[in-house]
């Protein structure tokens, strides 16, 4: 036997002992940081294989070629098999977390919710809708001098539609406001036409309170001017509204009525959501099939003349409706006072 | 109004069914609040006593044989007194069904009684407004008519609503006219023709004043004050009107039927029959028919005689001349009043009656001839003689016509009926109507219409008779416009990042109290703000507007033992000395329990201002608030902060004072941040600054200071101090306590420190730290060792 081929067998012999050691190793080895460990113990720089190269030196010349292929060779083998083991490692960790099996019915945490009233979810839909349609939303004063809260509106001192308003009075000329409609005279005052807004705001009037009553309460004025205004566009938006509101299915209906500023004036009927419509005993609209929103009417031509818009040229409508009527029926409330009591149930159901 | 359909039937044909009646009427603008359907009564006739005798076996019962048409007479036995022979009264026969009970045969003390003579309550007529005992019905009335038949007492009654512009129609004729125009039937008119029979001095009547426009006077004589006929009493009653006797009721029966009201005088009380329409004298008096004795104001406007006031105008009569069973002539005023005068008086006099709510909206001239002629026409049938008629002031006059262009129609409806259709309908309702060139219409209203002044309002007359069903739903294409909405978006906002957080939005009442007040003044505190009061309260409880939103979210939290979250967005108002003002404010507040901080430190009012800065860094775009302590009346002294923004308030927080929290019988301590939503400045766009790519480093510095320098102080300090490295200073623990000496404390800083153009070394730290430390030397504050 040639020296140089003894020692070749010598390095297998060292290799296949080491590789058996490998093995035994790697298989012990019970996660990636044991794995790892193996790894450097081997293959790091200053590793077992490390020393068997450099043990290569002392070979003749020509056996180093050989010898080299040779550990190459198991170091690939060896690093397959330490890439096995790997990713068998890997898996069964994952397995492990995997096979993690939870109650998910037990019940979250408080999560500390916080709630939106329900007065202001209905005039943020209705808001939003006429957002939708090129309404830029305005917002008032409550305490309004007479002017704007009557005279400008076409009901001067005296006329008898001002018993309909029996108001909270500050001064003998300042009134908490018993409707929004001061905001049409403000919006015209301040804007030239076109005009399309809507005003949700707080109003007074000197009501007794009862479930269908308070002396507090939420109009949603809309005032629309411009040269084509006309009562179809009243009856579309105002349909397309109670849609967003209760369902595709409402159609609203117009009804003849006066209000001072308005010529001609409608009061404004949607189907009830509640019957569909269908009447008989129903409590929400008392077997009409029908609930009434608010008036409406097109804009008088004395109170855009006021406004200086001359009549001829432009019109306008406007209407006021009630968003507590809105949320009543919305939300299927038995009695108004509800909105203003802040139960926390009641909160809670409705957020 | 209460309509009887029976009554109304009488002027117009109508569905027999009342609920089509309402639909009708509301589809027209008189929408019907209520139907009052009428008890079904049968087998009730009119029965003439032809014989009537004491009961043999009975003191108090009599027995009659009654003429009930065909067949044999009845007999029946009665316990009623007010029954004699040749009467003729309402029978109920065998078999009748009322409302209380239906008739059987029955005995009665041996006599067999084949019926029962009934009462205004068994025809389901207010029994106290009729005669007491059997009632009676007049003699052309032919035994065996169905009484229910014959009055239509089966007929519902409608509760109407009429609009205060529609005074023409508060009345029978006035909504007979309107149902009669919708459905293209004809009106027909009451009889108004009587015959001039006496020639007894004239009646004068001097108007000195320019609020009555009209009076109509006329005499009537050889009058015998009885009960009305049953016709009369029994319509007067279904609408709600107590029938009196013959001449109070003709008035109020006109008054019903025609919409004009009137008064009757006693001709005999009245000096040389002369009527003076004038303001009243300063200390004049007048005792009006309800017997109350009026101090009489130089605004309101009376009728007087020569001597004495007669009456005030429109409202109520006065008792001197007042109408009694001894009148013998009267004196029928049919007149116009100025509306707003009327409806003075009627709020000075704290009375309002059937004349003055008509009176009040402004009458028709043409009503008083109406009146007139009705009342005269029922008069006369009674067998009263009728002097010639004298009318004073102006007569009722056509309005100039009305120009309608008749696009305007479409322009205002959307739609157009067709000319022919136009012109039709407004012939219905009695408008004269003569084409005006290609493009307009003249539009003549009839004489019973004020409400109609301009095109708009004949437009909508329009849109009524044709149906306002016939409005067509379409959308407009708004034009872009220029108003903003900032306003309404800011709450939305507020609403929205508060409820995130966790709160509840409550909504509470703006009038209060003062129950505020005196929790307050309980706690030894003043009030923040003079409240704004409200004139005329619904009740002590609604006397003051809200002064601020805090108090009602204390009241919240007072009433439950846990701890609550919550936010209201709404108006307040003060008194500035001059006038009420009024803001927009925003309160969100927390009740929490007691924590285990030391009395330097309150980790609720921490999370207080975490949560502001969110809210306001969501409003404002913006995160360079600063604080300043503050002291407010009902807030903690120790644990105020006015938040600000480029030096300006935007907001207020702070711990409610714990003798206010008591005083509100609250267990929890409880925080608040308030802010005026208008002082909050807009959203400012943050621009995006790209970061420095070098890595940063921090240096961590415990110092110690005097007790009274605020952490913000140290922090701005170092900042300013290290202008070119340092991007950022933290406070992040505060100590107090023997580890430090009396009056000092130790806050822990972070420090970090970056080079935009390169990676700071640790000596370029250290150094910039060593150049923060000398300049916080200055504020006293030096580095912990």
């Amino acid at each position: 036997m040639l020296p140089g081929a003894f020692v070749m067998t010598e390095l297998d012999n060292q290799l296949t002992e080491l590789r058996a050691r490998f093995s035994y190793e790697i298989e012990e080895a019970g996660d990636e940081q044991a794995l790892e460990a193996v790894r450097v113990l081997f293959l790091g720089r200053s590793g077992y294989i490390t020393a068997l190269r450099r043990s290569i030196g002392q070979l003749p010349a020509q056996e180093r070629p050989a010898a080299g292929r040779v550990i190459n060779q198991a170091v690939e083998a060896m690093q397959a098999q330490l890439l096995q083991r790997e990713r068998t490692l890997s898996a069964r960790a994952f397995q492990e977390e995997l096979n993690h099996r939870i109650d998910v019915t037990m019940p979250a945490p408080d999560p500390g919710e916080g709630s939106i009233h329900p007065t202001r979810r209905i005039i943020e839909t209705v808001c939003r809708y006429f957002s939708s349609h090129g309404f830029a939303v305005v917002l008032g004063p409550e305490i309004e001098p007479e002017y704007y809260n009557f005279d400008a509106l076409n009901i001067p001192a005296d006329h008898p539609a001002r018993e309909g308003f029996d108001s909270f009075w500050i001064t003998p000329q300042l009134l908490l406001r018993p409707h929004t409609s001061p905001m049409q005279i403000r919006t015209m005052e301040q804007h030239r036409p076109p005009i399309a807004v809507v005003v949700p705001g707080r109003c007074y009037r000197r009501d007794a309170v009862d479930a269908r009553h308070h002396f507090q309460f939420t109009q949603i004025e809309g005032l629309y001017v411009a040269r084509d205004a006309h009562m179809g566009h009243l009856k579309g938006l105002l349909t397309g509204m109670c849609r967003e509101l209760f369902g595709a299915q409402q159609q609203v209906r117009f009804r003849p009525s006066f209000f001072p500023f308005t010529e001609p004036s409608a009061e404004v009927d949607t189907t009830c959501p509640l019957c569909s419509g269908a009447g008989g005993t129903c409590r929400m609209c008392g077997g009409s099939g029908w609930i009434e929103l608010g008036g409406s009417g097109m804009v008088h031509p004395n109170v855009l003349a006021k406004m200086e818009y001359d009549p001829q040229v432009y019109s306008g409508w406007a209407f006021g409706l009630g968003a507590e009527r809105l949320a009543i029926v919305r939300y299927d409330i038995d009695d108004i006072r509800r909105l203003y009591e802040n139960d926390p149930d009641f909160l809670q159901q409705l957020a | 109004m209460r309509v009887p359909l029976a009554w109304l039937r009488e002027y117009v044909e109508l569905p027999a069914e009342p609920h089509r009646v309402a639909e009708m009427l509301a589809a027209i603008g008189f929408p019907v609040d209520a139907i009052e359907e009428r008890p079904v009564i049968t087998g009730v006739l009119a029965g003439r006593i032809e014989e009537l005798e004491k009961h043999p076996n009975a003191d108090k019962l009599q027995v009659g044989r009654i003429n009930v048409g065909n067949g044999a007479p009845l007999t029946i036995a009665t316990a009623a007194t007010n029954v004699a022979q040749g009467q003729t009264i309402g029978v109920a026969t065998i078999g009748a069904r009322l409302p209380q009970m239906t008739i059987e045969p029955r005995k009665m003390r041996g006599i067999e009684s084949q019926g029962m003579m009934i009462s205004a309550d068994e025809l389901a007529l207010p029994g106290d407004w009729f005669e007491n005992g059997i009632m009676q019905f007049d003699g052309d009335l032919a035994p065996g008519s169905d009484l229910i038949e014959y009055f239509r007492l089966g007929d519902a009654v409608l509760d109407v609503d009429i609009t205060t512009n529609r005074v023409d129609a508060m009345s029978m004729i006035g909504l007979a006219r309107e149902l009669a125009a919708y459905q293209g039937a004809i009106l027909r008119m009451p009889p108004l023709d009587y015959a001039v029979t006496g020639d007894g001095p004239q009646p004068i009547v001097s108007i000195e004043t320019a609020d009555c426009r009209r009076f109509a006077a006329q005499r009537f004589s050889e009058l015998t004050v009885r009960g009305s006929p049953a016709w009369m009493r029994i319509r007067l009653a279904l609408a709600g009107q107590r029938p009196i006797n013959n001449l109070v009721d003709i008035s109020n029966y006109v008054m019903l039927e025609t919409g004009q009201p009137l008064h009757f005088y006693d001709d005999d009380r009245i000096v040389n029959h002369h009527l003076i329409v004038r303001d009243a004298r300063p200390g004049e008096r007048l005792t009006t028919l309800d017997g109350e004795e009026h101090e009489l104001d130089p605004d309101d406007l009376v009728i007087a005689g020569e001597r004495e006031v007669e009456g005030l105008a429109g409202l109520k009569g006065g008792r001197n001349s007042e109408v009694t069973d001894a009148t013998r002539a009267i004196l029928l005023e049919s007149a116009n009043f100025s509306g707003p005068r009327v409806r003075r008086m009627s709020a000075r006099a704290g009375l309002r009656t059937e004349a003055s709510t008509r009176h009040e909206k402004g009458l028709p001239l043409f009503l008083t001839g109406l009146g007139q002629q009705r009342a005269a026409h029922l008069l006369s049938a009674g067998g009263a003689i009728a002097h010639p008629v004298h009318a004073f002031g102006e007569s009722p006059q056509p309005m100039d016509p009305i120009p309608l262009r008749i696009d305007d129609i479409r322009r205002l409806l959307g739609y157009a009926p067709s000319n022919t259709e136009t012109i039709e309908l407004l012939d219905r309702l009695g408008f004269a109507v003569t084409p005006h060139g290609e493009r307009e219409l003249l539009v003549t209203p009839p004489l019973w219409r004020r409400d109609v002044g301009a095109a708009a309002d004949v437009i909508e007359e329009i849109a009524r008779m044709a149906g306002y069903d016939r409005i067509e739903a379409v959308l407009p294409a708004v034009e872009p416009n220029v108003i903003e909405s900032m306003a309404y978006e800011r709450e939305t906002d507020v609403a929205h990042t508060l409820c995130g957080l966790g709160y509840h939005e409550i909504t509470t009442v703006a009038l209060t109290g003062a129950q505020i007040g005196e929790r307050f003044a309980r706690a030894g505190l003043p009030l923040p703000h003079t409240p704004v009061e409200v004139m005329n309260p619904l009740s002590e409880e609604q006397r003051y507007l809200r002064f601020a939103l805090e108090p009602a979210c204390i009241e919240y939290f007072s009433r439950r033992h846990s701890p609550a979250r919550v936010f209201e967005i709404g108006h307040t108002f003060y008194h500035d000395g001059r006038e009420p003002r009024e803001r927009s404010m925003m309160t969100f507040a927390f009740s929490a329990q007691r924590g285990a901080d030391p009395a330097w430190r309150d980790s609720h009012f921490l999370r207080l201002k975490g949560d502001a800065e969110i809210l306001m860094h969501r409003l404002t775009g913006r995160r360079d608030f600063s604080y300043a302590p503050a002291e407010l009346s009902g807030a903690h002294p120790g644990k105020t902060a006015i938040m600000l923004l480029d030096g300006r308030e935007i907001a207020r927080l702070f711990q409610i004072d714990p003798r206010l929290q008591a005083a509100f019988d609250a267990a929890l301590p409880m925080y608040a941040c308030s802010a005026d939503l208008q002082a909050i400045p807009p959203y400012a766009w943050p621009s995006y600054q790209a970061r420095p790519k070098y890595p940063s480093t921090y240096r961590d510095l415990a110092l110690v200071c005097d007790i009274q320098l605020p952490a913000a102080r140290i922090e701005r300090a170092i900042a300013a101090s290290l202008p070119a490295l340092c991007t950022g200073v933290h406070t992040f623990d505060e100590y107090r306590g023997p580890q430090v000496p009396e009056g000092k404390k130790s806050v822990a800083v972070r420090v970090t420190l970056q080079r935009p153009d390169a990676t700071i070394t640790d000596q370029e730290a250290d150094a910039a730290v060593q150049h923060a430390l000398a300049e916080l030397r200055e504020l006293g504050a030096t580095l912990r060792t």
